[in-house]
């Protein structure tokens, strides 16, 4: 046959076999070399998946464990429009499950779009519910969501995480580097069915989570602190309360409460008005706590002594074409009196006798006018002017707690100086941070600021502010069984309408450490706008006495002092 | 001679071919340990927040005072006594110093 085909034939047949060879070879080279890569990327994405893993954010636990904000991972649903048979059938099925409105989501699922979120980081039930259902054009995925499991306890100073997992307020905002997990990409192999079959590089180590933290924060002591704030506050019919538990030998905060709170589970809904930590950012004029300040100055500059006799000037004395009141008419009294009552003109005569460079330079020893470098966010440094911006009244006013601000942690910072023999420490709330596998990676030890008075002073002041709660302002804050020292505090508030002192408008405050005689708790009360009865020594330091006298039987400090019939009686 | 090489190839195949079917399957056993391996963490977790929010302190002192009639000591009933060392040669071995709680209201009358 072939013999039989003419030698054209034969060129035509083999010019055709070798035209199919060549078409081979051309779509051959094509597919092999010069579209390689990109075909090679094509079956890739067909046969492999890749998948964004984070590790978990870390956990803030209290002082002795306790969980304070922890993530677990929860469903977030989306929709993918173009699937969806029916969106207003498959939005009736989930709006009870999702709390979200029926139309809301049809008009979603509507969307000429691939992707569509619908409800993020679902409550577990929720998640649940949603596993019965099994809808088209429905999916799910997991992500990591922020509980706070007892609600408003310590929410000021726990802060919050964002709707992504970013801290964006408090400790969580302040220890981001170390919470949050590690992110990483990892590529899974897909059969034919879209069935995972094991990951890529199956040895790699999961996305490590984020690191642990430990607070220097007691729990109990926390709810016993917040539970009895709030009540002052409401009884007060007051604007805010704040308040802060030091271990004055450490600076440990072992508790630190706003009031009123919020729920960090639920912020969403607040202004940034409310999850403001006071305690360490809003500056009031302190009031008459300042003077155990002062008083520390002068007796360790050896300007007066406990029985230096001071002339009370009978209520009223006139300073720089000013007059200074006070709310007795007192003749000679002692200086520890002039503590003990509260006595302004006393205290400012001391103060001008010390002179304001020598206040000045105690203000900053103390630790005003500047930031105390606790472990958390936005803390104000208060006011205090430069001397060469005072007045002729400065020093008189400065030393009765007028003409500066403070932060309550400043001003409990410096008190818990006096308790700790004169030595100021750092306050902190992060005390340990540990990896997942609860290895500690760096221990805060406690810091020590300076020495701001010698012990024999401190001791002088403790004595003298002893005596304020035993026979002077400060008596509701007297604790059963235990030696208190404290001062109590009423300041006016300057009315921004008239830029004067407001007759009506006062912030009650008091700040004292128990027991006198080994502290083991500093503790501030500030009340801010009290109604009705407006004095520290009515408002706060009648929290001051029940919150120290639980603390202390929870801590399990044994007493101090003789139980009196007196006291007994107070019940 | 040929048939046993044929035979030795034919088992490398087979080898070959039963270690990738083999590699499937236990990659499909390690995923789904993996997903239960989630599953339990995701319900650990859940407990722990779970177990964090009852025992709350504030849930359990509504509790007490409202379910269960209990009420906070008033003050001065709380009296925390921390018992003294006694010298050396009296005490007894082996027992440890110990803070005693007391209620004031649990001692005798007249005490105070």
């Amino acid at each position: 046959m072939a013999g039989s085909l003419s030698r054209g034939r034969r060129y035509v047949l083999l010019l055709l076999v070798l035209c199919g060879f060549g078409v081979v070879l051309f779509r051959l080279v094509t597919l092999q070399v010069l579209q390689a890569a990109e075909l090679s990327a094509q079956a890739d994405r067909q046969h492999q998946k890749t998948v964004s893993l984070e590790g978990a954010r870390g956990t803030i636990v209290d002082r002795h464990g306790k969980i304070l904000a922890m993530n677990v991972e929860v469903q977030s649903v989306f929709g993918v429009p173009n699937t969806v048979d029916s969106p207003l059938k498959t939005a009736r099925q989930l709006s009870p499950i999702l709390h979200v409105r029926t139309d809301e989501l049809e008009r979603k699922l509507r969307q000429d779009r691939r992707f569509v979120w619908l409800a993020r980081k679902l409550d577990p039930e929720q998640g649940r519910r949603l596993d019965r259902l099994s809808l088209d054009g429905i999916g799910v995925v997991m992500e990591g969501r922020r509980f706070y499991p007892k609600g408003p306890l310590l929410a000021h100073v726990l802060g919050f995480s964002g709707m992504d997992g970013e801290g964006l307020e408090g400790v969580e905002h302040r220890y981001e580097p170390y919470l949050h997990g590690e992110k990483r990409m990892m590529v899974l192999q897909r059969d034919a069915l879209g069935h995972t079959v094991f990951p890529k590089g199956m040895m790699e180590r999961s996305p490590t989570p984020g690191h642990n933290l430990t607070l220097t924060i007691d729990e109990v002591i926390q709810y016993i602190v917040e539970r009895e704030l709030e009540d002052a506050v409401g009884r007060a019919r007051a604007k805010s309360g704040t308040m802060i538990v030091l271990d004055p030998k450490t600076g440990a905060v072992l508790a630190m409460a706003v009031s009123p709170r919020f729920d960090p589970n639920a912020v969403s809904a607040l202004s940034s008005d409310r999850w403001r930590n006071r305690a360490l950012t809003d500056a009031y004029e302190p009031g008459s706590t300042m003077k155990a300040m002062m008083a520390a100055a002068a007796i360790e500059e050896r300007v007066v002594s406990p029985n230096t006799m001071v002339f009370g000037e009978h209520g009223r004395m006139m300073v720089a074409n000013t007059v200074i009141h006070d709310h007795e008419r007192l003749g000679w009294i002692s200086f520890a009196q002039v503590i003990q009552k509260s006595s302004n003109i006393g205290a400012a005569k001391t103060g001008m006798a010390l002179g304001e460079h020598r206040l000045y330079r105690y203000l900053q020893a103390f630790g005003f006018g500047q930031r105390t470098e606790i472990d958390l966010p936005g803390e104000g440094v208060g006011l205090v002017r430069d001397p060469k911006d005072w007045g002729r009244r400065s020093v008189a006013s400065i030393s009765i707690g007028q003409e500066i601000g403070v932060t309550p942690l400043q001003m409990v910072s410096a008190v818990a100086a006096i308790a700790n023999n004169g030595m100021l420490m750092k306050p902190y709330v992060v005390s340990e941070i540990r990896d997942a596998d609860n290895h500690i990676l760096r221990q805060v030890p406690p810091q020590t600021k300076r020495r701001v008075i010698s012990p024999e002073t401190a001791r002088s002041v403790t004595k003298i502010l002893e005596g304020v709660v035993t026979d002077g302002t400060g008596t509701n804050a007297a604790i059963p069984g235990f030696r208190v020292a404290g001062k109590t505090g009423t300041a006016q508030k300057i009315d921004p309408r008239t830029g004067a002192y407001s007759a009506s408008r006062f912030v009650a405050s008091f700040a004292g450490y128990a027991p006198a005689g080994n502290p083991q708790l500093a503790m501030i009360v500030v009340i801010d706008e009290p109604l009705g009865d407006t004095q520290g020594g009515a408002v706060a330091a009648p929290v001051f006495s029940r919150v120290g006298e639980q603390v202390l039987s929870y801590l399990g400090v044994p007493s101090d002092a003789p139980i009196t019939l007196a006291m007994a009686s107070r019940q | 001679m040929k048939t046993v090489t044929v035979f030795l190839g034919l088992c490398l195949v087979f080898v070959f071919v039963w270690e990738r079917v083999d590699m499937v399957r236990i990659g499909y056993q390690i995923e789904r340990l993996k997903r239960d391996k989630t599953v339990l963490e995701r319900q650990r977790d859940e407990l722990r927040v779970k177990f964090s929010t009852l025992s709350a302190s504030d849930r359990i002192a509504k509790l007490a005072t409202e379910k269960l009639g209990m009420s906070l000591p008033q003050q001065g009933q709380i009296i925390v006594v921390q018992s003294r060392p006694r010298p050396s040669g009296v005490q007894p071995s082996g027992i440890a110093l110990v803070e005693l709680k007391v209620a004031r209201n649990d001692l005798p009358s007249g005490r105070f």
